[in-house]
């Protein structure tokens, strides 16, 4: 509140050591290349290049910090960058809408962490990388702070206390540990923080729902990679013709052994990727809402912090992935407006489904929308969706028939093609169905959808911004309709499926009363 | 071409595009058609007998043949009239409607208090015929709301009435 222009600040100093470190991660592959690869020939890289590189390195390490400044005016977030093309990037206090904070191994090992400040709605963010985790915590707290004090702009001024007894139970010399209420030493900025109310925790993780982690199969890509990479490697290798000697080895004495072996290790290893990977992205996980935010951190070594205005979340999702579903699992995400990313932050980890369906509505602010029984779509929709998903496996089975003939295949594979095709035809339609439905409630719009994994969209009513009602032709012979709720939320629309079409009428006129008013008749 | 739930439930717009619209989608029609046609005819005259080595075609050729020629031919036919008897749109002090389409129709509503931009379009085969299109953007990717093919005065008249209610709405329209 002070007249004077506050002064303009340096990123940590800390940054020298790790930013010529992370040029020198980028240029070690070339140059390792280089030193070794040409070496080997005649014109070899001389040893004297190895210090330039290095230095070439370092020099390029230290440009950023000698040419980033930030400051917080009474009104603005300013940052300057640039060494030759100055540039200033602003952002007005009351339209800051996340503050996301990432810190990576190497930044934690010097107590640094990267900030993303998120405006507007398609705004590129401002990124501070990197700051001290004190000044980044006081930074956070002070704008997202300002931020709710600009909204409701009744408050009395307080001052936190600095270093409030840490609260987090397990952990007391991890670095990473949250400490959102630790303000640091920006006397200037934090004199002008509004009261922030203590942080009230919505959920963190519970190591007993590790169980779910080998039943979500977000991260079987990690294990087809490795698999890859290790087939790619066994080319390599001199075995042609010793596989050729073992396989009638194998074939003789013990395929089947052989083969559950495989089974048994390709299982073990994906419970391992699982696991560990749930360990890695979720350790310590704890979502918050504080001052008007939401606010969630987690990870082991990568340890990442969103924050994200509540009034930016329009809503959340639900998904049950079918093998998830079979051990009552879920997973939740929120649906938000100018947070990068799609606008779909996952904020649960495969966790029960009880918990994510108390967390959603803890999060939407309303206990109804996640659990209230959602209308199905009627007679009308299944029989599509059957038509939809036998037309499908027709002509699956028809181009395999076609294929036998064609090249002679032998005669039991359409058959069995059939009978598969068929069977996932029945079973997909039948749920796709199932999984259909809507229902309003008092502020939000609720939609069922997914063929194997059932999802639960719940929008506010505030966030829809338009409706569209399509319908084929085929729709339009059944009296159904698909009906589109946009939002610049997320995904940026909300589908109801197959919905009869005067369903989707009142249904859009209950969740936006009067925007359909000149038309209703 | 409405059905019975129509008619209850949410009445159709009260304005028709410009009547010059047929005529403007049947000649852009013809040229894709001509195009599809010289396609067709040229592979059955020319690739065919190349192909197959001799003035023998295969049985299904002339079958195929005809059923490229005619379905352009329907188009080119039918589906002005009914894509001009579809299309629709009406705009009251607080939303916008239409209802665009021909085999598959999509009616589109939004209030105008969360439009952000209004702008107006006119391709080169459109000025010919004096048209010109209207679109209305919000912050939604899945939410752009287009009138095809209005009568060019109507058009510059919209826009102007549309940019002056929504310039008079507050808030950042998300």
């Amino acid at each position: 509140m002070s007249a004077a222009e506050p002064p303009w600040l340096r990123l940590s100093p800390r940054n020298l050591l790790i930013d010529p470190v992370k040029v020198l991660a980028q240029f070690a592959f070339p140059a390792v290349v280089a030193l070794v690869g040409i070496s080997q020939g005649d014109r070899g890289m001389p040893w004297w290049a190895l210090p330039i590189v290095v230095a070439g390195a370092v020099a390029l390490g230290v440009i950023p910090w000698l040419t980033t400044f930030y400051r917080t005016t009474d009104t603005q977030f300013q940052i300057r960058t640039g060494l030759l093309n100055k540039k200033t990037k602003t952002a007005p206090l009351d339209r800051v809408r996340s503050v996301d904070l990432e810190a990576s191994l190497l930044h934690r090992i010097v107590g640094l962490t990267k900030m993303q400040i998120g405006t507007g709605v398609d705004d590129d963010r401002i990124t501070l990388d990197s700051v001290s985790r004190q000044e980044a915590d006081g930074l956070r707290a002070f704008l997202l702070a300002r931020r709710a004090a600009a909204v409701a702009t009744s408050s009395t001024v307080r001052t936190p206390l600095a270093g409030s007894a840490p609260e987090g139970p397990e952990w007391p010399d991890d670095p990473s540990r949250p400490t959102s209420d630790l303000p640091g030493e920006r006397d200037g900025d934090l004199a002008r923080v509004p009261p922030v109310e203590p942080p009230r925790v919505l959920a963190e993780i519970d190591w007993s729902w590790l169980r779910f982690a080998p039943f979500s199969l977000t991260r079987l890509v990690v294990l087809a990679a490795a698999v890859g990479a290790v087939s790619q490697f066994g080319d390599e290798l001199p075995i042609a013709e010793a596989a050729g000697s073992a396989w009638t080895w194998v074939h003789q004495f013990a395929l089947s052994l052989v083969i559950g072996g495989l089974i048994l290790g390709g299982l073990t290893s994906w419970v391992m990727v699982a696991v560990t990977g749930y360990v890695i992205q979720w350790w310590n996980m704890r979502l918050t809402r504080e001052a008007g935010s939401l606010h969630l951190t987690a990870g082991l070594f990568t340890t990442r912090s969103i924050s994200v205005e509540e009034q930016r979340v329009r809503g959340v999702e639900m998904k049950e992935p079918v093998l998830l579903r079979l051990v009552g699992g879920a997973e939740l995400s929120t649906l938000a407006t100018g947070v990068g990313s799609g606008g779909v932050t996952a904020v649960l980890p495969p966790c029960p489904q009880a918990v994510a369906g108390s967390v959603g509505a803890d999060v939407l602010g309303s206990p109804t929308a996640m659990t209230v029984e959602l209308t199905p779509h009627g007679p009308a929709a299944r029989r599509r969706s059957w038509t939809q998903h036998l037309v499908g496996a027709l002509v699956t089975i028809a181009a395999t028939l076609a294929a036998t003939i064609l090249f002679d295949l032998p005669w039991w594979l359409p058959g069995v093609i059939a009978v598969l095709a068929l069977a996932l035809a029945a079973l997909g339609a039948e749920t796709s169905y199932l999984h259909l439905g809507h229902a309003t409630t008092d502020g939000h719009l609720v939609v069922g959808s997914g063929e194997f994994t059932r999802v639960r969209t719940v929008l506010e009513n505030d966030g829809i911004i338009g409706w569209v009602v399509h319908q084929s032709w085929f729709q339009r012979r059944l009296g159904l309709a698909t009906l589109v709720a946009t939002t610049a939320a997320g995904a940026e629309r909300v589908v109801a499926r197959d919905i009869p079409f005067g369903a989707a009428i009142r249904v859009a006129d209950h969740s936006t009363p009067g925007v359909l008013a000149a038309w209703l008749t | 071409m409405t059905q019975a739930t129509d008619t209850v439930l949410l009445r159709d717009p009260l304005h028709q595009v410009s009547p010059r619209a047929v005529t403007y989608w049947r000649v852009s029609a013809l040229m894709g058609a001509l195009v599809e046609w010289a396609i067709a005819i040229a592979f059955y005259v020319l690739a065919l007998p190349a192909i197959f080595e001799g003035p023998q075609r295969p049985w299904w050729a002339l079958p195929l043949l005809v059923v490229l020629l005619v379905v352009p031919l329907a188009h080119v036919l039918f589906m002005p009239q009914l894509r001009y008897r579809i299309h629709r749109w009406e705009v009251t002090s607080t939303a916008i409607h239409t209802r665009s389409g021909w085999l598959n129709i999509a009616s589109r509503v939004a209030p105008l208090s969360r439009v952000q931009t209004v702008d107006s379009t006119q391709g080169a085969l459109m000025r010919l015929f004096r048209l010109s299109s209207l679109t209305v953007t919000t912050a939604s990717a899945a939410g752009p709301i287009t009138i095809d093919c209005l009568d060019r005065e109507v058009a510059q008249q919209l826009v102007h009435e549309l940019t002056e209610i929504t310039s008079a709405s507050e808030g950042d329209a998300t």
